[in-house]
């Protein structure tokens, strides 16, 4: 149904009051750097790099910092910073497939659960507590020692371990709106529950979820370079940030700028997806608006 | 000689870090404490020593923690670069009466701890009785039996002449004696508690946190060097190296990249001591696996492999090069092989062989410098269009992969990279490539009835020129079969306090109650 014409300004003003609301805070406006300097870097890492990121210079290992190579060399002689940037499209490639996957299960998922009946409610709510209560690392572990290493494995992971949080998130606000007036209509209507579900609510539900998953990717991006850290990530000798710093670990009194080299880009996304997380937050539920 | 566990709380946790912090900010504190002082030694154990029984052990600090609390008849001792053997305290007569009967008369005095009487031939015997028949067994091999011929007094019999059996058998970890009464009365076998002791130290262990060897008062031999001997569990050698240069333990292992930088500058009051390069690293192929029975595939693999840029990129040029099995200072060591760096050649193999997109498995403990071995392997063989995917694994299931008896994994076994370390002795090494040793230690695969001959001659042979000739040409058969890549020959080095003289097995193991304060 269209909106009125003054509606439609109502809503015009209240999106310009968010967006200004958003632009104001220092915090989104670095995090949004942060984030689009860090999708970007890893997008563009192919063109950016100033070398391949596998291609080995054995004599000039573990070289520092220079012009030549701005974030040193490793043990086989590599650039580090390409290694970095490279690293980035794996952080990216997880997050992006791992948060969206996890999200539209978690969205199908909870919506069932809050809309279905109640001994189903009770089962997912079950399972969703089961994984959620198991730790990642450990269920990464014992994965790896049944299949082996791999992107693939991590990405299971992340997916598996973030799914019931999305569900619980969608499943309470299903249920708020479940006995809502305008569901009610619908149904009384003769609206089916798929209907109901994708049209009615899922536009209400998706909000809190969105927000949810940015602040859910430096999770992911941790998880990823934790596991590749302990070895049980990414396969050599594609790059992550999780083995360039063990790599740097492993070498902190030869080559210590390898650590700094890997640390950084993880601080720096950690802290760009937290800030613009917690502002869009700010900026868009409509309880932090009111405390405002 | 008991297992102690400590528990640590919130509160204990709390209070430990403020006293330790409270030292750390006195001037010239913990830091700058000599960790021997008081005739304490700090060492570094890699990790709990899980089993303490000779024929069941896994080996390393294991066989350090034996040496400390059990009799042995022979021990290893340096003679420049080499190592010869010598009885130990606890004989007072080790010598051959002939080729196979070597005499033995333990020194008097020797008492087992928990008044399980005295050490006896009896003991000798029952030992190295049950060894042939444990884990460790192969080391026995040539032993018929141990006829006692007085309380103190006995006979090793031979079943054949073989020279290396003092060497390879009695001064490795496999020669220890234990106490028939004791180990009886624990059921035959034992893990993580000695069930009696007879030598310089007592045993404890707290897992986790240290091995704790204190001086027994019942020793009569010896003195040690040093009154109390902390092993802390240090499993990184990067962490055991920091806590070396913290002055928090007395002497540490060394990795390639950090002896290459004490090499260059040793920091203040620090020498290196190399134990041994009785270790040997390949890379090795399944000569049954579907993709690699064609020989030329193998000898493309073996042309393709730049070694060179292995020891500079993974080693840091601190380690020699390998050319066979056989490591530097034994009889029999090679100084070439028939094959060489050559792309060109390797791809005219590949492509007489008419193999093409083939794609390999490379499986590798996931230690660091095996990763970037198996990069580097992994870039060369690329250059020829063999994709090679590299698996870094654990060890429990590295160490078992080639097995039959483990699984089915040995039929999809492709490439690995292996390292052995083996004893002052050829025979050690050659031994687990003989054809009974397929399916258990030789996960190449290949069977040659020539190499079996051979390692039965070397076994009996003690002319030095013809085992010499015998393991050049066992190592020359191995190359052959296409399915080895030599690559080094890692030493155990050690950096340590400049005024403590440390003593170390050709092998690495350390040998505590031989340091000496100097």
């Amino acid at each position: 149904m269209p909106l009125s014409p003054v509606a439609d300004a109502g809503a015009r003003r209240d999106r310009r009051d968010r967006l200004r609301r958003f632009l104001s805070d220092w915090q989104a406006v670095v995090g949004l750097a942060l984030v689009i300097l860090f999708v970007a870097s890893a997008v563009f890492a192919p063109w950016i790099a100033p070398y391949d990121p596998n291609a080995m210079d054995i004599p000039a290992r573990m070289s520092g910092p220079s012009w030549a190579h701005l974030a040193g060399t490793d043990q086989l002689g590599r650039d580090t910073f390409s290694r970095i940037l490279h690293g980035g499209r794996v952080a990216l490639l997880i997050a992006a497939i791992g948060v969206s996957v996890s999200l539209v299960v978690g969205l199908i998922l909870g919506m069932i659960a809050g809309f279905g009946p109640r001994w189903l409610d009770s089962l997912l709510l079950l399972v969703f507590d089961g994984v959620r209560s198991f730790p990642s690392i450990i269920l990464a572990l014992a994965t790896v020692a049944l299949t082996g290493p791999s992107l693939t494995v991590v990405l299971a992971i992340v997916i598996i371990t973030s799914i019931p949080g999305y569900a619980r998130v969608a499943r309470t606000a299903t249920l708020a709106l479940r006995h809502a007036e305008f569901i009610l209509a619908e149904r009384s209507l003769g609206a089916g529950t798929t209907r109901i579900l994708l049209h009615h609510m899922m536009p209400n539900v998706i909000g809190p979820l969105l927000i949810l998953a940015a602040m859910d990717v430096p999770v992911v991006v941790s998880i990823e370079a934790g596991l590749s850290f302990l070895g049980i990530g990414v396969l050599p000798p594609r790059s992550s940030w999780g083995t360039i710093l063990n790599e740097g670990y492993l070498l902190i009194r030869d080559a210590p700028w390898m650590v700094v080299a890997g640390g950084i880009p993880l601080i720096l996304t950690t802290l760009g997806f937290t800030f613009l997380g917690e502002a869009l937050r700010d900026t868009f539920d409509p309880r932090m608006g009111r405390e405002r | 000689m008991t297992v102690r566990r400590t528990i640590t709380t919130r509160r204990t946790f709390l209070a430990s870090g403020a006293a330790l912090g409270a030292i750390g900010l006195v001037p010239g504190g913990a830091g700058m404490v000599r960790a021997q002082e008081g005739r304490v030694l700090n060492l570094r154990l890699e990790g709990d020593n899980a089993i303490l029984d000779p024929g069941y052990m896994i080996g390393g600090t294991e066989v350090e923690a034996q040496k400390q609390c059990l009799p042995f008849l022979a021990e290893y001792v340096r003679d420049g670069d080499t190592f010869s053997w010598q009885p130990t305290p606890y004989v007072t007569r080790l010598e051959y009466a002939d080729d196979t009967h070597l005499e033995f008369e333990l020194a008097e005095g020797l008492v087992w701890s928990g008044g399980n009487g005295t050490v006896s031939a009896s003991d000798v015997a029952y030992s190295y009785a049950r060894m042939k028949d444990s884990e460790w067994s192969g080391y026995f091999d040539a032993l018929e039996t141990v006829e006692v011929t007085g309380e103190r007094t006995g006979v090793l019999v031979l079943n054949k002449p073989f020279a290396p059996f003092i060497m390879v058998t009695l001064c490795h970890g496999p020669g220890a004696i234990v106490c028939e009464k004791a180990t009886e009365a624990v059921g035959g076998r034992f893990t993580t508690e000695f069930p009696a002791i007879c030598g310089p130290y007592t045993y404890s262990q707290t897992p986790g946190q240290r091995a704790v060897f204190e001086r027994n008062p019942e020793w009569t031999g010896p003195a040690p060097g040093f009154d109390r001997v902390v092993a802390h569990v240090i499993t990184e050698v990067q962490a055991a190296e920091l806590a070396y240069e913290a002055g928090e333990i007395d002497c540490t292992e060394l990795g390639p990249d950090s002896l290459a930088r004490y090499t260059e500058t040793l920091p203040p009051n620090t020498a290196i001591t190399t134990a041994g390069e009785l270790q040997y690293l390949w890379m090795g192929m399944n000569t049954q696996h579907e993709k690699l029975q064609d020989i030329r595939v193998r000898r493309a693999i073996q042309h393709a492999v730049d070694v060179d840029s292995i020891l500079a990129g993974a080693f840091a040029g601190t380690s020699p090069k390998s050319y066979g099995i056989v490591a530097p200072g034994l009889l029999g060591k090679r100084n070439e092989t028939s094959y060489s760096y050559d792309p060109a050649y390797a791809r005219q193999l590949m492509d007489e062989a008419g193999v093409t997109g083939l794609e390999l498995t490379l499986r590798t403990l996931n230690w660091q410098e095996r990763l970037l071995t198996a990069q580097i392997i992994q870039a060369n063989l690329a250059a020829i269009g063999i994709t090679v995917n590299i698996l870094p694994m654990e060890s429990g299931p590295f160490w078992e992969m080639g097995m039959e008896e483990a699984g089915d994994t040995w039929q999809d076994l492709q490439l690995w990279l292996m390292r052995f370390a083996t004893v002052p002795d050829p025979y050690e090494a050659t031994q687990w490539f003989v054809s009974e040793q397929v399916g258990i230690w030789n996960w190449e695969r290949w069977t040659d009835e020539e190499y079996d001959r051979l390692y039965e001659e070397g076994l009996s042979e003690n002319d030095p020129a013809k085992r010499e000739e015998i393991y050049l040409r066992m190592q020359q058969i191995m190359e052959d079969t296409g399915a080895y890549v030599w690559i080094s020959h890692d030493p155990e080095v050690y950096a340590h306090r400049a005024d403590i003289e440390i003593n170390a097995a050709p092998s690495g193991e350390l040998d505590y109650h031989r340091f000496e304060p100097v």
